[in-house]
């Protein structure tokens, strides 16, 4: 057990340490070390949160999530930092720290959003796994491969009105074989140039160690170095994708201790603040889903509107107008519905008394009776009970209404013959 | 630029043969460096001793003929074949495109497939594979199939020119009709072109044009090497500014064959002659491209009964029911002219948009390859590759030969046995019906 333990961790850190190679063949300058990835892991020290505030720097600067002269503009680490959750939020991951306030009046630090490495450690985890590693890397093979071309959109010139008649149409065909045909022959004089090339590599490397000062031989060699670079990176991300579940597997026990672990500081919001965040990793969360399993099924009746009061107030309203008049009553759908309409609110857990309460979910607890938008449960059921008695009585008086408007009918009408259903 | 040819089943064999001298004693012939020096890579590559050896590998499932050809071959001191590229086996296919197809094919897949991979390798470009068998027989065909196909999983990027020899329309075997059904209608979804050779119209030719008085299968083969070899001989294209073309198949294909639904490919070639009467012979370009192009029009293989009668239809007489059965109609054509003063002949009568199908422009239908260098022998010649109609009629005749045969299930079970049903040949009917049908509406 103990030995397969220790294998394992050997096993993360030549993974991690592949990735390392790999970010630093893409051209990133600071890469921290495979050991740095674990201290983060557990909220290593500010050397290793600086080196993290780099990488994450370089890779959204690289990448052009931020610009070049932003940061250049920029002075102080805040700024910075800044910078980095901008480009953070950029790229769609959001997280506790990023939205801190900065400035002197927060609690200690003086600052509202601390974020320790780990939560770096996880916004590099969210970059790598949107992409960015791609980008960085065909970004690089492009600076190193100037033979790659890059493909230019080209219109032909169509013609305005395109018949489509089947002279047209075989036509066409043809145009794509010849397209087709065109496209071999360029990938075969392709192959014999690489092959050409070869030969020339094999050839002058030998002779381009005596001639050195020949500045044809510089240009090769600056080729021959860009080459070795190339080969390099692409051999880091081969070995990398090889192992990429390992590392993944490694970030979801960062992602648990970020979760369970009590050593960090939670980042203490200001009730006031106001902002709607989505907590990663928040406790909350569980225990809502845990709330909304527990809930009665029946969301088809979120679809007829929210059932706010005053829906329920004009909704009496009409109940009462519409007795009145002799046209037939409205569809029984269109009416309030009154056993399902509770299932238009979500339930919300309160810390002393459970509260329903409409939209979404606030943070915070607030008191329910103040909120317009929040209703009590006890005062729910008096409200239902209250608007039951309503439509019973409405229902009675129009069956009244409806067997009067029928004995008019029939008096009018003599010679109607009426069929019991 | 090399192309790596894949000889198959006797008949395969022995033109590929033929067209592997033709081509050396053209190409060694006189002092003629650049053109010498392209056909040699094209087909030969050199040891260190300077031979040349063919790039081609031979495929049989009898020992017979490509010993024969192997051993005829060295004999000519000119060239000769590669020690180890070729691969025979002692029981043939029994004339059973199934036996071949479903059992010697996929049994030898590895070996065939090594041997192509080693002769590919030498070259330092491939311009592209030509495979070369006949449709009658067993091996040829079936196996030839299946060896086509490997290429193509091979090499998808590549070229590949299938040449049939199409049987003798009285027969030979009796299912030669069936073996080619199967192996025309495998062929068109895999090959980028089929160039058809038909046996009566050579044996024609022996006969007619070149004197023979008992023809052999070498007589016959050598007219079709003599035509091929005017085909793949170096030329100047229009693509290849000012020297030999380096890309002979894709530029083959690109001119002729990029509808998928048209691959068929006919050839006629003029003059020919017997190599007596070559001496005493004077042509001019003009006369031999007014009989070339009439026997385009009139779809005649030969310069003998040309029927003089046919015009191309006026442009308001464009229908089907207007232009007489016999006018040639073709999609595209590609006139390869070799020989003295080919610089001054005069091609516009091919570019005639009269000829051609209405959807495609005869600046794109029609193609012109030249050489200033003589061919085998013959002080100036002209050949037509033509994408027409000109095959519609054989193939429609062994479609029905075979179809009436196997609506009277007749040796189906010989197919069926190996592998090959009854779905498999309607599968094979309804694709060469369609072939039938396009060529059929071109005009």
């Amino acid at each position: 057990m103990q030995r397969s333990k220790a294998s394992v961790r050997v096993e993360v850190k030549q993974v991690i340490g592949a990735l390392c190679r790999l970010l630093a063949a893409t051209g990133l300058e600071s890469v921290p070390t495979p050991e740095n990835f674990r201290r983060a892991k557990f909220g290593g020290g500010l050397e290793v949160e600086d080196q993290f505030w780099q990488l994450l720097a370089d890779i959204l600067q690289t990448s052009s999530s931020v610009s070049c002269e932003a940061s250049a503009q920029l002075g102080g680490a805040t700024d910075y930092r800044k910078l980095v959750a901008a480009g953070l939020w950029q790229t769609g991951y959001h997280a506790d720290w990023m939205y801190g306030r900065q400035g002197g009046e927060g609690e200690e630090g003086g600052e509202g959003g601390r974020c320790s490495s780990r939560d770096l450690l996880l916004a590099l985890g969210w970059l790598l796994a949107t992409g960015k590693l791609e980008i960085l890397l065909t970004q690089r093979v492009q600076q190193l491969d100037k033979t790659l071309l890059t493909p230019t959109p080209v219109n032909p010139p169509l013609p305005s009105e395109l018949q489509l008649d089947s002279a047209s149409l075989r036509k066409l065909q043809w145009l794509v074989g010849c397209l087709r045909y065109q496209g071999r022959t360029l990938l075969s004089m392709q192959e014999e140039r690489t092959r050409l090339l070869h030969a020339v590599v094999v050839a002058s490397l030998p002779s381009s160690v005596s001639s050195s000062s020949d500045q044809s031989s510089t240009v090769l060699r600056k080729d021959c170095v860009c080459m070795q670079q190339l080969c390099d990176l692409l051999e880091a991300y081969l070995n990398w994708k090889q192992v990429e579940k390992v590392f993944w597997t490694w970030m979801d026990s960062v992602v648990d201790c970020h979760l369970t672990d009590p050593v960090v500081k939670r980042p203490s919001h200001s009730p006031n603040t106001g902002a709607r965040v989505c907590h990663h990793g928040n406790r909350g969360l569980e225990k809502l889903e845990d709330m909304l399993l527990r809930l009665p099924t029946g969301q088809e009746a979120q679809r007829r509107g929210r059932g706010d009061v005053e829906d329920r107030e004009e909704g009496r309203e009409r109940l009462h107008g519409g007795s009145d008049s002799f046209c037939l009553p409205p569809p029984l759908s269109s009416l309030p519905c009154l056993p399902c309409r509770p299932q238009a609110y979500r339930a919300m857990l309160q810390t002393e008394k459970p509260v329903r309460h409409g939209r979404l979910p606030g943070e915070g607890a607030r008191g329910g009776a103040e909120n317009p938008d929040e209703l009590p449960a006890s005062q729910a059921v008096q409200e239902l009970l209250q608007t039951e008695a309503l439509l019973v009585e409405r229902r009675d008086r129009q069956r009244l209404a409806n067997r009067m408007q029928l004995q008019k009918m029939i008096g009018r009408l003599d010679q109607l013959m009426l069929i019991p259903p | 630029m090399s192309i790596v040819t894949v000889q198959l089943g006797q008949c395969g064999n022995q033109v590929g043969h033929e067209l592997f001298d033709i081509i050396c004693s053209d190409a060694l012939e006189g002092q003629r460096k650049l053109y010498s020096t392209a056909s040699c890579e094209r087909f030969f590559h050199q040891t260190t001793n300077g031979e040349l050896v063919a790039r081609a590998v031979l495929i049989d499932m009898e020992p017979k003929v490509i010993n024969q050809s192997i051993s005829r071959a060295a004999k000519s001191g000119r060239w000769r074949y590669g020690e180890s590229s070729h691969f025979s086996q002692k029981q043939g296919s029994g004339n059973n495109w199934a036996n071949g197809y479903c059992v010697h094919g996929p049994r030898h897949r590895a070996v065939v497939e090594e041997l192509v991979r080693r002769e590919v390798e030498r070259c330092d470009r491939l311009a592209g594979l030509m495979a070369m068998m006949s449709v009658a027989g067993g091996t040829g065909s079936g196996v030839g199939t299946y060896a086509t196909q490997c290429l193509r999983d091979i090499y998808p990027k590549s070229f590949i020119l299938n040449h049939l020899t199409w049987p003798y329309g009285t027969g030979e075997v009796i299912v030669q009709n069936y073996n080619s059904v199967l192996t025309l209608a495998h062929l068109y979804q895999l090959s980028d072109a089929i160039l058809v050779h038909e046996n009566d119209t050579v044996h024609r030719i022996c006969s007619q044009l070149l004197n023979i008085k008992h023809i052999s299968f070498g007589d016959v083969n050598g007219v079709i090497a003599h035509q091929l070899g005017s085909i793949l001989q170096p030329a100047l294209t229009a693509d290849s500014h000012g020297v030999y073309s380096r890309n002979p198949l894709g530029e083959l294909v690109s001119a002729l064959t990029c509808h998928p639904e048209y691959k068929l490919l006919s050839v006629c070639t003029i003059p020919q002659m017997p190599s007596s009467s070559m001496a005493y012979s004077t042509f001019s370009w003009p006369s031999l491209l007014k009989h070339l192009r009439q026997m385009l029009i009139s779809n005649t293989k030969m310069e003998e009964g040309i029927d003089w009668q046919v015009r191309p239809p006026a442009g308001s007489e464009r229908t089907r029911s207007l232009t007489g059965p016999s006018f040639n109609t073709s999609l595209a054509n590609l006139l390869i002219l070799r020989g003295k003063e080919v610089y001054s002949a005069e091609t516009g009568g091919f570019g005639d948009p009269a000829l051609y199908t209405s959807w495609l422009s005869s600046e794109e239908a029609f193609n012109l390859w030249k050489s200033p260098v003589s061919f085998n022998k013959y002080e100036k010649c002209a050949t037509l590759v033509s994408n027409s109609q000109a095959l519609l009629r054989p193939l429609d005749n062994m479609v029905g030969k075979a179809w009436n045969m196997f609506a009277s299930r007749a040796y189906i079970h010989q197919y069926v046995k190996f592998g090959i049903s009854e779905e498999d040949f309607l599968d094979s009917f309804t694709s060469l019906e369609q072939v039938i049908s396009s060529y059929g509406q071109l005009n």
